[in-house]
């Protein structure tokens, strides 16, 4: 019996996760996926956008400013880096540029500022010199938005917390009080509140719920990832002028420490594919905004599916369902909005009445990147599997990926391992290590190699062994 | 105490190895670095055959060809670490893990031989989802032949270098059936007795000036699109047709991996370090040979070009190395680069390798300073997938040198 269901595991869901366990509510979390964070959670900017650019009055207005403002904090009580690097929005109609901070000042975003073109070229000297005016906000900033995902799962397991993973909801059953979720698997789960924050599947898993249906559509955005060679091209996140559906191709450095080049936004299906086109349109935007700019130095590109729903966030108790609250639409600045629609979602329960307790907190894996040889000698006398090095363009140890398989919220798949300790993620993209990450998996979760999966099930890498060992049982080969 | 080296060679595969040797028989006291648990590098998954013929003038597999290594390795007791990753180099020094510790060792000079990567999904911008079941042709040759196990039945591969094309053979060995091989290229990349052994003789057909538009399928491939490109590889309209697939393994290259030393200056055709003859890099002491430096397309090249290394980093560690006044090697008609590009005007020999830009039947390659020709060797056929040299003493020679391919007289 839970307090709270949480269907869908992308960051709203985990946030919401991991601020009721924070208040000793008893909540559980069903993502469909093998892991956390493997829709729109895990293909985005990563940006935690300073508030400036939505309409006054929305809910992405009011959450975007109060979720920037509670991010830092969050992210060092989940011990993951934040950096407050600031963002730029450049162009030379003054006359934008002063509306949209106009519009900052009314949705209440601090430190933000029209700067001229030789204090922009001094913050971004690899800028077009061509750009007379910028729009600065210093409160913009970066995170890794799986991580943050993951960690706000982990916190909530430490304290408490079920994370269910391959949950395939089948049905939903209500009585006068309370939920019961019924997974493929018949595995059965009853709650007294459900929160729909299915994303690009709100509207399917509100068809079990017989709850309200909204028109969705979707968006998809495609990016470039660069190699960490390209970093420090830009120093903040660039935007050009945003248009009526998106922000536009903007350019920022990741926390990781690459260059994100992104996203397109078409009107789409839900399969995040790349095409040529988007490739092209990015590549032509770009080269506009930073001639220097080397997109061969792209090591990944990919594609994210935003939902959308009109013109604001959709957070509403159902008017069909008691005890039902729908999230929908949560498109950008969603990952920004996160903890504050957490918050909104603990008020429309009433569970923001209980006291926070004294909650767990979690711990990154600590990564030997970038440590001295004393602090590395230390490490490796706890654990010589820090001195074997897995995967080499990111310098990730055995040591680190077993952690990333034993975590409060463990990886099962080769992309659950990139996300956690980015093996993988550096410029081979796997090409040296991904048989030693599937092999550490089969080991350490003790199965077969030829069912480790990239990510879902159903895609396994390996298939089938050439020559299977003949096992020996009382003296006959079986 | 630290340890001390005149000569430390990162990478124990096959320039490694030789390099590390050679420089111990010139009298260097050396030590050799390899990140994997054992000597080889990528010679312990190529299993197939056709190593050695001209190193050993016998053909060897290629764990066999990394065994007469090895064995010399062990015959000179060099010192080795394996497990070991070099994660710094210093001046004088280079920084090290493995489940050992860390630890800082000096040296006088260094020899980078750390191979190759593959060119990735990411690199060439391959569209569409992405799936499980795209892999590079290396990943898929260690999965069979390191690991035992089978990642596809019904493959495609994208690329006809070397690599792409022997795994069309092992995959079909061991009972799939490779679809075809697409080359973007209006030409194959690879070694021609490759494409005769290795495709022709399986079946397996091969669609030049044709590439991948699109990967479809969520969570496997499921197939792909695939579209003509004409001769300046811009994709033909109404040309766009799909293929089933349970992979997608693409061979399409080989960059040579720097990694270790982000400062390095690099060559902006062959993508490895610029060199000097000696192949000494833009940072003194710093040397450079095999995949590292430029991709070799035999294994034996890389021994006999390493060897060199080796000897080169070990004169240098007893300020033995003496440099002339130098000169630069240019491309001229039909060369993409050469290696070296520049030469001491020092007494002695100095072979140049070189890859040509096009295919040139029945022509002479001609080693000329201003109009004087100071070496010339006919060639039956050269294509950009083998690797050419020539070779000759220098003597008192002063000047640029400019190698080009040039027809036979009158022909």
């Amino acid at each position: 019996m839970f307090d709270i269901a949480i269907i869908g595991g992308g960051v709203v869901g985990a946030n919401i996760l991991c601020f009721c366990a924070r208040r000793g509510v008893r909540a559980v979390l069903i993502e469909k996926n093998n892991d956390v964070a493997t829709g729109a959670s895990k293909a985005n900017s990563g940006i935690i956008h300073a508030g400036f650019d939505a309409k006054p009055g929305t809910l992405k207005a009011k959450l975007n400013v109060s979720g920037n403002k509670i991010m830092e904090k969050l992210c060092s009580e989940l011990d993951l880096p934040y950096q407050k690097i600031g963002a730029l929005v450049v162009g030379n109609d003054l006359g934008k540029l002063n509306e949209l901070k106009e519009r900052g000042d009314v949705n209440g975003v601090h430190d933000i500022e029209i700067i001229k073109k030789n204090r922009l070229q001094e913050l971004e000297p690899n800028l077009n010199g061509d750009y007379k005016y910028a729009l600065y906000a210093k409160n913009s900033g970066i995170v890794s938005p799986y991580m943050l995902t993951i960690a706000l799962c982990e916190e909530a397991i430490l304290n408490g917390a079920t994370v269910y993973r391959n949950f395939e909801t089948k049905a939903i059953e209500k009585n006068s009080r309370n939920f019961k979720i019924i997974s493929a698997q018949n595995t059965v789960l009853t709650a007294k509140y459900v929160v729909n924050c299915a994303g690009a599947g709100y509207n399917e898993v509100a068809r079990k719920l017989k709850s309200e249906i909204y028109p969705l559509t979707f968006r998809r955005g495609e990016y470039y990832l660069l190699d960490s060679s390209e970093y420090g091209i830009v120093n903040h996140t660039i935007f050009p002028l945003p248009t009526p559906e998106s922000k536009g191709i903007l350019i920022t450095p990741t926390i990781d420490g690459n260059v994100l080049v992104g996203p397109t936004s078409e009107i789409s299906d839900q399969i995040p594919v790349t095409t040529s086109e988007g490739m092209n349109k990015i590549k032509s935007n770009i080269t506009t905004m930073i001639p220097k700019i080397n997109l061969r130095k792209s090591i990944r590109v990919f594609s994210g599916i935003r939902t959308i729903s009109g013109d604001d966030f959709i957070i509403e108790n159902s008017q069909k369902v008691k005890n039902l609250i729908n999230i929908a639409g949560i498109c950008s600045p969603g990952l920004s909005s996160a903890p504050a629609i957490a918050n909104m979602v603990l008020e429309m329960t009433g569970f923001d009445k209980l006291p926070v307790k004294k909650f767990k907190k979690r711990k990154n894996i600590v990564s030997i990147k970038g440590k001295s040889t004393e602090e590395l000698n230390a490490l490796i006398k706890k654990d010589p599997d820090y001195g074997k090095i897995v995967c080499k363009c990111e310098l990730v140890s055995l040591a680190e990926i077993k952690q990333a398989l034993t975590s409060p919220l463990a990886a099962y798949s080769v992309d659950g391992v990139k996300r956690r300790v980015r093996a993988g993620m550096g410029r081979c993209q796997g090409g040296f290590c991904l048989l030693k990450v599937i092999e550490t998996i089969a080991k350490t979760h003790k199965e077969p190699i030829i069912s480790i999966p990239k990510e879902n099930l159903g895609s396994e890498i390996l298939i089938s062994e050439i020559r299977p060992k003949k096992v020996v049982k009382n003296g006959k080969k079986i | 105490m630290a340890k001390r080296y005149d000569t430390v060679v990162i990478g124990g595969g096959p320039a490694g190895m030789a390099a590390a040797i050679e420089a111990k028989r010139c009298g260097a006291k050396v030590l050799l670095i390899e990140r994997e648990n054992q000597l080889g590098g990528i010679l312990n998954q190529c299993i197939h055959n056709g190593f050695g013929l001209h190193y050993f003038k016998e053909e060897l597999t290629g764990p066999e060809y990394a065994q007469r290594f090895i064995k010399l390795i062990n015959w000179h007791q060099l010192d080795y670490y394996t497990n070991t990753f070099v994660t710094k180099i210093n001046d004088n020094s280079i920084e090290l893990i493995s489940p050992l510790g860390a630890e800082k060792i000096y040296t006088k000079t260094i020899v980078l031989a750390t191979g190759a990567r593959e060119r990735t999904a990411g690199a060439i911008g391959l569209h569409g989802t992405r799936p499980a079941g795209v892999y590079t042709a290396g990943q898929v040759q260690k999965m069979i032949n390191y690991d035992g196990k089978l990642p596809c039945k019904h493959p495609i591969i994208l690329g006809s270098g070397d690599v792409g094309l022997i795994m069309a053979r092992r995959l079909s060995l061991e009972g799939a059936k490779v679809q075809m091989v697409l080359e973007l290229a209006n030409k194959p990349g690879g070694l021609m007795r490759n494409i005769q052994q290795c495709l022709n003789d399986f079946n397996i057909p091969l669609y030049t000036s044709t590439t991948v538009k699109e990967v479809v399928g969520t969570d496997k491939i499921e197939g792909i699109y695939a579209i003509s490109v004409d001769d300046k590889m811009q994709e033909i309209p109404n040309t766009l047709k799909y293929y089933p697939c349970d992979a997608l393994i693409l061979s399409v290259g080989l960059i040579p991996e720097t990694d270790v030393l982000p400062e390095l200056e690099l060559h902006p055709r062959t993508g490895g370090a610029i060199v000097n003859e000696y192949r000494e890099t833009s940072i003194p002491n710093i040397f450079s040979c095999g995949n590292a430096l430029h991709v070799h397309d035999l294994v034996d090249n890389v021994s006999k070009e390493a060897e060199l290394t080796g000897r080169f980093a070990a004169l240098k560690a007893k300020n033995q190395l003496a440099y002339g006044k130098q000169y630069n090697i240019i491309c001229g008609n039909g060369i993409s680069y050469t290696m070296p590009s520049t030469y001491f005007a020092t007494p002695g020999n100095l072979e140049i390798l070189f890859r040509v830009n096009n295919k040139f039947i029945r022509h002479n390659i001609v080693a000329k300073v201003k109009d004087k020709v100071i070496a010339k060797k006919f060639v039956l056929c050269a294509i950009s997938g083998t690797m050419q040299s020539i070779s000759f003493d220098k003597g008192n020679l002063k000047g640029d040198i400019t190698i080009s391919m040039e027809a036979e007289d009158g022909k």
